[in-house]
């Protein structure tokens, strides 16, 4: 997926993989490519702005910590961001139900056409 | 992998970092901490992977992306547009210096040619200027010793095409004095230049003094070479040496600039 398309959704993406658990930056990215398979290779240092601005919203939290002998900040969703995480899930759901539905109805309308041509 | 990362290419990348970041010193040591901290993981596993010192480095700042986009990011966008800004100002105001410092140049590299060569060549009239009796009294008041009003005449617009160059010049120095006392004011403003593309400025410098140079030396010379007596060609020829001088210095800073090494552009 295109970094420009991606942008939109960074936020709930980033809510998701800290869902998992408390990570530093290199992590969270690793995971959040890992776990699109690739998919979701995007600019690495646009993911910290994000963070930043999340924490700023008080949807997650940071903390200098030593991991392997180096100093990471590490992040960590909040109650807020908890709460947040599970609205826009829901509102991710519903928009792609909404999404599947249109594309479903598109595509057997194409295969007729194509079918009488 | 236990070498240390190539300082070459993640200290530059973080220094460009730096210059284009504002706000909070607190807030800007975090960005870079975590930036480093990053490009240090990111190295250390392409350094896994088996790439080469310089490689790893390379693909850790170049997977980060520009400094200059990373840093954008972290400002609201007012913050950000005002940075580029008064890079901007900055550089026009270095620009409005160095040129005025130039004309100042010009004007004492006219007092030079006015000595070996005389007033005439500097600033002598066209063939057929007339003045009124009392215009030429005026000009012979200024100058008694000149020996026919022409003469006069032709030393009273030398002497102005001196004065007013380098009180020009003396206004640049004034100019590029204040320019860099705000630096030495406010440290994390003399980063402010650097926001810009590192071959912006002497460009622009070598093109605009390129520009003045070769106009100004065309006309100088086809004065000199013109038909008739040569109607003062040293105000121009002076203007454009000295233009052409500082072309070619802005012509080195913009070369050098070129074949500086940067890992991934600003």
């Amino acid at each position: 997926m295109a970094p420009r398309q991606l942008k939109g959704h960074l936020d709930l993406l980033l809510l998701a993989v800290l869902d998992g658990g408390p990570r530093h930056g290199y992590a969270i990215i690793g995971s959040l490519r890992d776990r699109s398979e690739g998919e979701f290779d995007l600019p690495e240092g646009t993911v910290y702005p994000a963070l930043h601005r999340l924490e700023e919203d008080g949807l997650v939290a940071s903390r200098w910590s030593v991991i392997d002998g180096r100093r990471r900040r590490v992040y960590q969703l909040t109650g807020h961001g908890a709460a947040a995480l599970v609205a826009r899930r829901a509102e991710w759901a519903s928009y792609t139900a909404g999404v599947d539905a249109v594309l479903g109805r598109i595509k057997p309308a194409r295969a007729t056409t194509r079918a009488t041509a | 992998m236990s070498d240390a990362p190539s300082p070459e290419w993640i200290d530059a990348y973080l220094d460009q970092m730096l210059v284009h970041l504002d706000g909070r010193a607190r807030n800007v040591r975090r960005i870079l901490a975590e930036t480093e901290a990053h490009l240090e993981d990111a190295y250390a596993a392409a350094r896994a992977e088996g790439l080469d010192p310089d490689r790893a480095a390379i693909r850790a700042v170049e997977r980060f992306g520009a400094p200059a986009a990373v840093a954008r990011r972290f400002q609201p966008d007012g913050r950000a547009a005002l940075g580029a800004l008064t890079a901007l100002a900055a550089a026009a105001l270095l620009l409005i210096g160095v040129g005025l410092v130039a004309i100042g140049v010009s004007g004492v590299v006219s007092m030079v040619m006015r000595s070996t060569l005389g007033s005439s060549f500097v600033a002598g009239d066209l063939d057929g200027v007339t003045y009124t009796p009392e215009r030429c009294a005026d000009f012979l008041e200024y100058h008694p010793e000149a020996d026919s009003c022409g003469a006069a005449a032709a030393a009273h617009h030398a002497d102005e095409v001196e004065t007013y160059r380098v009180a020009a010049g003396v206004l640049g120095l004034f100019v590029l004095a204040a320019y860099f006392v705000w630096h030495r004011v406010r440290p994390r403003s003399g980063a402010t230049l650097a926001r810009l593309p590192l071959a912006v400025l002497p460009a622009v410098g070598a093109a605009t003094f390129g520009a003045a140079g070769v106009l100004l030396s065309l006309e100088g010379l086809s004065v000199l070479l013109g038909s008739g007596r040569p109607a003062g060609p040293g105000q121009w020829l002076s203007g454009g040496v000295v233009a052409l001088v500082v072309a070619a210095g802005f012509d080195v800073l913009l070369l050098r600039s070129l074949m500086r090494p940067t890992p991934i552009a600003a």
